[in-house]
C-alpha cells in the first residue's frame, strides 16, 4: 500500500509542485493551506507522513507540528520550507520533525527526505 | 545613536551573502543563472526615493520580519517581465500570483538565512504578500517616511535573459540598531592611528542624513552649472548616499562606453569624484557647449569642454560640503577619461581600496532637457575622514 501523504503549504503553486512530484508513488490524502487545516486534516485522514511548510498564516508549521505530535506521537512530519535558518531548523526538530528540505527542491531531494523519514 | 561604519560593512556582507543565497534559490527555481550585481545600504529621504522610482511599475512580494531582525523585506521585479518569469516556472503560467508569491517567499527566505545564522537567532517571516505597485510604493513600509533610513538593496541580474530582481530590506530600529551602533570612542582626531590616536569609524546617525542632504545640494549646484555652461535645462533625477563594497562600483557603471572627468579630492574628506556621461551624452553636451561643430564627436575640443564643465561641476559639488562641514576641500585638475564605464572608475576604486573595503558612494543622475543626455556623479570619500567631519558636524 502506498504511503499516505498530507501536504500543508499556503502556496497553491508549491502544493501543486509537491503533488506532481509525489503522485504515482504516494497517495495524497489532502492539501492544507495553513497550520489549523493541517491539524484538522491530520485528525481526519491519519496520514503516514506530513509535508509541512513552516511559514503559513493562522498557525505556522512548527506550531502545527507540535500540536499534531502531542496527540499523535508516532506522526511523521517533514518540514518543507524556504527558510534554512539554523535556529528555525532546531525549532522544527525540537517540535518533532523527522527532517526538512529547503525550497526550491528537486524530486530526488524530496524522495530522499521521505525515504529517510518513513 | 552612533553608526559604526565597519559594523555597517559587516551588515552589508550579510546582505550580500543573503542576496547570493537568494540568487541561488531563484536560479534553481527558474533554471536561469542569476548573479548578484550590487548590494548596498542607502540613506535617502522619502522624497528622493520617490523620485528615483518614478515611472516604474513593479510586481513585488513582501514579508514582515520579527525576532532576530524586525522590519520588512521585498522581492520586486519589473511588471513587464512577469510573463517571462512565469514561463520559467514549472506549471507557473497557470498560477500567476501563487507562483510569483512562492518565488518571493523562497528568495526572501534565502536572503534572511545568513542574517539569522549570523545573529544566532531565528527571524520569523510572515506569510508572503503579493502586490503590484507604481513607483516607490514597491519599497517596504516606512522607506518613504522621514529624512533618511537604512534601506538595504540588492540587485540580481539574470545572465541570459532580461529577468532582473531587486531585494529591499528595511530593518526597524531595535535589533538592527544593536548591529550597527558604534561601540567605539567618538571619531578620532586628525592623524588617527598613524599618530598614535584612536581611529574610529563611528558616526552619528543624524549626521548621515545631513550629509545625504548635502549631497543633494551639491547635485543641484552641479546641475545648475551644467545649465549655465551649456544653455540646457537640467534636473537632478537621483541623489542617494549609499554604503557599498567598493569592488561593486565599477560593475554599477557598466560596460557601455563613457566619457567624462575624474578628480582627486584633498582636505577632509579626501577621496575621488567622477563625473561620467554615456558616450552619446558626452558628445551631445560638448556639442552644446562649443560655438562651432567639433571636427570629431569626442575629439580635443570636446575633451577641453568636458574638462572645463567637470571643473565647474566639481567645485559646485564640494563647496557645499566644505561650507557645512567647516573644512576646506580642494580638487585636482580634471583628468579626462573615455573608456568603457567600469574602466573609467576602476583606478579610483583601486586607490581608495588601499584604505578601505567599503565606501559611501554619493550617486547623482543629472538629466538635461532638450537633448538626451544623462550624467552620473560618483563621489567616493575616505570613510575615516568623512566620519571625523560628520562627528564634528554633530557636535557643532
Amino acid at each position: 500500500m502506498a504511503t499516505r501523504v498530507l501536504i500543508a503549504d499556503d502556496s497553491e503553486f508549491m502544493r501543486n509542485l509537491l503533488r506532481e512530484i509525489l503522485e504515482g508513488e504516494f497517495d495524497i490524502v489532502g492539501e492544507a493551506e495553513n497550520g489549523v487545516e493541517a491539524v484538522n486534516m491530520y485528525e481526519e485522514h491519519g496520514p503516514d507522513l506530513v509535508m509541512m511548510d513552516i511559514v503559513m498564516p493562522i498557525r505556522d508549521g512548527i506550531e502545527a507540528t507540535t500540536e499534531i505530535l502531542e496527540d499523535n506521537p508516532d506522526a511523521t512530519v517533514i518540514m518543507c520550507t524556504s527558510v534554512g535558518q539554523e535556529e528555525k531548523m532546531k525549532a522544527a526538530i525540537k517540535a518533532g520533525a523527522e527532517g526538512y528540505i529547503t525550497k526550491p527542491f528537486q524530486k530526488p531531494n524530496v524522495l530522499d527526505a521521505i525515504g529517510s523519514a518513513v | 545613536m552612533r553608526v559604526d561604519v565597519r559594523a555597517l560593512g559587516a551588515c552589508n556582507r550579510l546582505a550580500e551573502q543573503g542576496a547570493k543565497q537568494a540568487a541561488g534559490a531563484l536560479s534553481d527555481l527558474t533554471g536561469t543563472d542569476l548573479a548578484v550585481e550590487v548590494t548596498g545600504a542607502s540613506v535617502a529621504s522619502g522624497e528622493d526615493l520617490a523620485e528615483s522610482f518614478a515611472g516604474r511599475e513593479s510586481i513585488g512580494v513582501s514579508v514582515g520580519l520579527r525576532g532576530g531582525l524586525d522590519g520588512e523585506a521585498v522581492l520586486a521585479f519589473d511588471a513587464v517581465n512577469a510573463d517571462a518569469l512565469l514561463s520559467l516556472l514549472p506549471g507557473g503560467g497557470s498560477m500567476e500570483r501563487s507562483a510569483v508569491t512562492e518565488v518571493g517567499n523562497i528568495a526572501l527566505g534565502g536572503f534572511l538565512d545568513g542574517w539569522a545564522n549570523y545573529l544566532g537567532k531565528a527571524i520569523d517571516m510572515t506569510p508572503p504578500r503579493y502586490f503590484e505597485a507604481d513607483g516607490a510604493a514597491v519599497l517596504p513600509d516606512g522607506a518613504l517616511a522621514g529624512d533618511g533610513v537604512f534601506l538595504f538593496e540588492s540587485r540580481l541580474d539574470a545572465t541570459t535573459t532580461d529577468l532582473d530582481f531587486s531585494i529591499y530590506m528595511l530593518p526597524d530600529s531595535g535589533p538592527f540598531r544593536d548591529l550597527i551602533v558604534g561601540k567605539t570612542a567618538p571619531a578620532a582626531t586628525a592623524g588617527g592611528e598613524a599618530n598614535g590616536g584612536t581611529t574610529s569609524t563611528a558616526v552619528p546617525y543624524e549626521s548621515l542624513s545631513t550629509f545625504s542632504s548635502l549631497a543633494k545640494e551639491g547635485s543641484a549646484n552641479a546641475a545648475d552649472n551644467i545649465a549655465m555652461m551649456t544653455g540646457l535645462e537640467t534636473s537632478v533625477d537621483v541623489s542617494r548616499l549609499r554604503f557599498v563594497p567598493l569592488a561593486d562600483v565599477p560593475a554599477e557603471v557598466g560596460t557601455e562606453p563613457h566619457a567624462g572627468t575624474v578628480f582627486e579630492l584633498q582636505g577632509e574628506p579626501s577621496g575621488y569624484l567622477a563625473i561620467l556621461f554615456e558616450e552619446s551624452s558626452a558628445a551631445a553636451v560638448a556639442d552644446a557647449m562649443l560655438p562651432m561643430d567639433p571636427n570629431e564627436p569626442l575629439g580635443d575640443m570636446a575633451e577641453n569642454a568636458l574638462c572645463e564643465l567637470g571643473n565647474v561641476m566639481t567645485s559646485g559639488f564640494i563647496d557645499g560640503w566644505a561650507n557645512v562641514l567647516g573644512t576646506t576641500i580642494t580638487h585636482s585638475p580634471p583628468e579626462f577619461v573615455h573608456d568603457i564605464g567600469a574602466s573609467t572608475i576602476s583606478p579610483l576604486v583601486a586607490k581608495l581600496s588601499e584604505r578601505q573595503d567599503y565606501g559611501f558612494v554619493i550617486d547623482t543622475a543629472i538629466r538635461t532637457e532638450g537633448i538626451q543626455a544623462r550624467c552620473d556623479v560618483y563621489a567616493l570619500p575616505d570613510e575615516r575622514e568623512l566620519a571625523r567631519a560628520l562627528d564634528r558636524l554633530s557636535e557643532s
